[in-house]
């Protein structure tokens, strides 16, 4: 290289260098373009809806809604129910204690629950239950008194939900409301032994309105299970229902979304020990 | 002496049932679309830790004396004994018995859970003692589940005031079984060699003591040397080798006559017995001009069957749980290592390949291991292997752990260690999983334990 060569080749290198930086200011320096809509934050759900979720408009006119009892105004709601009575004198060990009578979910007149000697604490009447009769107010408001009022009577018992619908974004979040309680029961439950993580158990569940567990948490099955952890497998299902059984009930989900299809009202938990 | 045990049923008319924590049965509406394509729930959670656990002093529903003590003093014993028992499992944490609320008997049946949900224990156990008419007593024994507010077994033991001990072990063992999904293990035996004396000169006695150290005594007084002790399956009787007049033979020791007789009567040294799962056969090494093999002989004597022929040392061997196959460690590869072969002596083959030498393999009772000695890198350590020769794991480390003997219930291994220096042996045990090594007490030294199964 002589040195006209290499007089040529410095240049360049310095020209180059020199029209890197100006374009580096001038991208350093550019303005965004505004964005056409404010951003939002989306959840993901696990399953595409295949289905409308769309409010499903019911041909059927709603059924006739009557006033909610005959009779004078009260001043005020009555008591749901009697306080149980104090539990009697243990019962002697060899004598069955009276099992607690189950209590109807929407009773129309909340029977006072038998006092149970053994639990008076979970033997508490559901009489307090939204839906209870006891619980609504008599004729006070114009709109109530204003029910059932009509030269025609529609002939209708549709009892269905006005457009609540679980979409899978509901479904996701309700199922994540539901996980975030039970947490921390599930976090408290040991393992029994060596491969009991591998086990995976289906609990099906069954809830009242309130949230409270409205029949005993059934076992559907269990996968994982092998000869090296199947000694485990009748503790892990215990412990998936301790789980959830120690955590509930549960609180804030959606009323709307109670009975639906796929509400939780009737739902299922898969549960599995960490690792 | 025999526990008469009974499991309560719905039918028994002793005890009360647990009323159910689910007072409402309502029927939410039916909703097909639960049940297929409903909404599900994924929950992950758990721990890896001793389970909390309340097992408050045991109260008795009319105090009354009997030949072990009064009915209310043994209620708060065996409450105690359930205590350590589950403690010494290294799978439980119970709670200070001594700290918790007293239980009256009606609650016994119904648990206050309201407290105990806030007092941290996950299960509780509660009992009670009773003393019958005829001079035997009843020690009820139920468990629950805290959180999840239910009853999770029950059991009732009717024993002589002498065997309450047992009463309390049976009771751990259902807390144990059911909580832990393991088999059941406390309410059982060991006979080791309980050692005293000059290093040179040691006393070598056999001993017998439950698992966890009570109710020792001494089988023999020490006149001879004697190591190796194995229970029969029957429990009651116990197979050895004693240097009787420095000839080293097996002999066979009856618990309940405590009388002893040689087993082969042959002029050549024979050692390492051990009984057939069914009791009829018991297998031991025999050395016949310079060479040992494993032979097998009825458990009443006779003439021994030989087993194994090849040259060099075999010994240790140890039926599987089924019968059908035999472990052994033998030296005919060139160092000590772990052969298993069928119970008749075909199909020998090698399944223990590490650096070192294998010794004293035992198989476990659930039979998915085989538990050895591994001698190498300046110690003795226990381990466990697959009866195919994988999955080989190393439980304990120090300078000299040897010897080990399964738990009924095929989780935990008893073994003895060793000091460096002093030579003083003593027994310990470890888990399956490697952790809670835990040294079991006993009055002298202590060697070649033993475990029995689980007592009827």
């Amino acid at each position: 290289m002589d040195r006209a060569e290499a007089t040529g080749f410095g240049v360049a290198v310095a020209g180059h260098a020199a029209l890197l930086g100006v374009l580096s200011m001038g991208f350093a320096n550019a303005v965004q373009p505004p964005l056409m809509n404010a951003p939002i934050e989306v959840s993901f759900v696990d399953e595409v809806g295949l289905e409308s979720t769309v409010t499903e408009i019911s041909t059927e006119p709603p059924a006739q809604s009557v006033a909610p009892e005959l009779g004078a105004p009260e001043e005020a709601a009555p008591e749901p129910a009697e306080t149980p009575a104090p539990p009697e004198p243990a019962p002697k060990a060899a004598e069955a204690p009276p099992e607690p009578k189950p209590v109807p979910k929407q009773a129309v007149k909340p029977a006072p629950a038998k006092p149970a000697p053994a639990k008076p604490a979970v033997a508490k009447p559901k009489a307090a239950a939204p839906s209870g009769k006891a619980n609504e107010t008599k004729g006070s408001s114009l709109g109530e008194l204003l029910k059932g009022i009509g030269s025609d009577p529609s002939p209708s018992k549709s009892v269905k939900p006005t457009g609540a619908v679980m979409s899978n974004q509901a479904a996701a979040s309700i199922g994540a409301a539901i996980q975030r309680q039970i947490q921390p029961c599930a976090d408290r439950q040991v393992n029994p032994g060596p491969g009991a993580n591998r086990i995976r158990t289906r609990v099906n569940l069954r809830l009242n309105r309130d949230g409270s567990l409205a029949a005993r948490p059934k076992v559907l099955g269990q996968t994982g299970v092998d000869d090296g952890n199947s000694r485990y497998a009748a503790r892990v299902a215990d412990l998936a229902i301790a789980a959830f059984v120690g955590c509930s009930p549960l609180r804030g989900l959606p009323e709307e979304l109670y009975d639906v299809p796929r509400g939780w009202s009737n739902f299922t938990m898969n549960y599995k020990l960490p690792g | 002496m025999r526990v008469s045990t009974y499991l309560k049923t719905a039918a028994a008319s002793l005890l009360l049932l647990g009323t159910s924590a689910f007072a409402q049965e309502t029927q939410p509406p039916a909703d097909p679309a639960a049940e297929q394509g409903g909404l599900e729930v994924d929950v992950v959670g758990g721990i890896s830790a001793p389970m909390p656990i309340a097992i408050p002093h045991m109260p008795t529903p009319a105090f009354a004396n009997t030949a072990a003590g009064n009915t209310e003093m043994l209620g708060r014993q065996i409450a105690e004994i359930v205590t350590a028992d589950l403690r010494n499992s290294g799978l439980f944490r119970p709670m200070d018995t001594s700290a918790l609320p007293r239980v009256s008997y009606p609650q016994v049946t119904a648990p206050d859970f309201g407290f105990w949900g806030g007092s941290g224990a996950q299960a509780l156990v509660q009992g009670f003692v009773q003393a019958n008419g005829n001079g035997t007593l009843t020690v009820g024994c139920y468990l629950y589940d805290v959180l999840a507010q239910t009853e999770l077994a029950r059991q009732g033991f009717v024993v002589q005031p002498a065997q309450w001990r047992r009463a309390a072990h049976k009771c751990a063992d259902a807390v144990y079984a059911r909580l832990t999904g393991e088999g059941p293990y406390f309410d059982s035996r060991i006979v080791y060699v309980s050692e005293t004396g000059p290093k040179n000169r040691r006393t070598k006695r056999l001993a017998i003591m439950d698992q966890d150290g009570a109710n020792h005594r001494f089988l023999t007084n020490g006149q001879n040397v004697v190591l190796t002790p194995r229970f029969a399956p029957n429990q009651q009787t116990i197979v050895y080798m004693s240097y009787v007049n420095d000839q080293p033979r097996v002999y066979v020791y009856e618990l309940g006559s405590g009388q002893q007789r040689l087993l082969v009567n042959q002029p050549y040294m024979t050692f390492a017995p051990r009984f057939s799962p069914d009791g009829r056969w018991v297998l031991f090494s025999m050395s016949v001009n310079g060479n040992t093999d494993l032979y097998r002989v009825s458990a009443s004597g006779g003439a021994p069957q030989r087993l194994t022929n090849a040259p060099g040392i075999d010994t240790g061997g140890s039926y599987s749980p089924d019968g059908q196959q035999i472990v052994f460690e033998s030296d005919r590869g060139g160092s000590q290592q772990l052969y298993v072969m069928n119970a008749d002596g075909s199909g020998q083959r090698r399944i223990s390949f590490g650096g070192g030498q294998y010794a004293t393999p035992v198989w476990s009772p659930r039979g998915d291991n085989i538990a050895f000695t591994r001698i190498g890198g300046g110690g003795f350590r226990i381990g466990v292997i697959s009866p195919a020769g994988g999955g080989e794991k190393i439980l304990t480390e120090a300078w000299q752990d040897e010897g080990p003997t399964w738990a009924p219930n095929g989780r935990v291994i008893m073994f003895f260690r060793t000091a460096q220096g002093s030579g003083k042996a003593d027994l310990w045990s470890v888990d399956l999983t490697g952790v809670n090594e835990r040294r079991i007490p006993t009055p002298l030294d202590g060697s070649d334990p033993a475990w029995s199964p689980l007592l009827p």
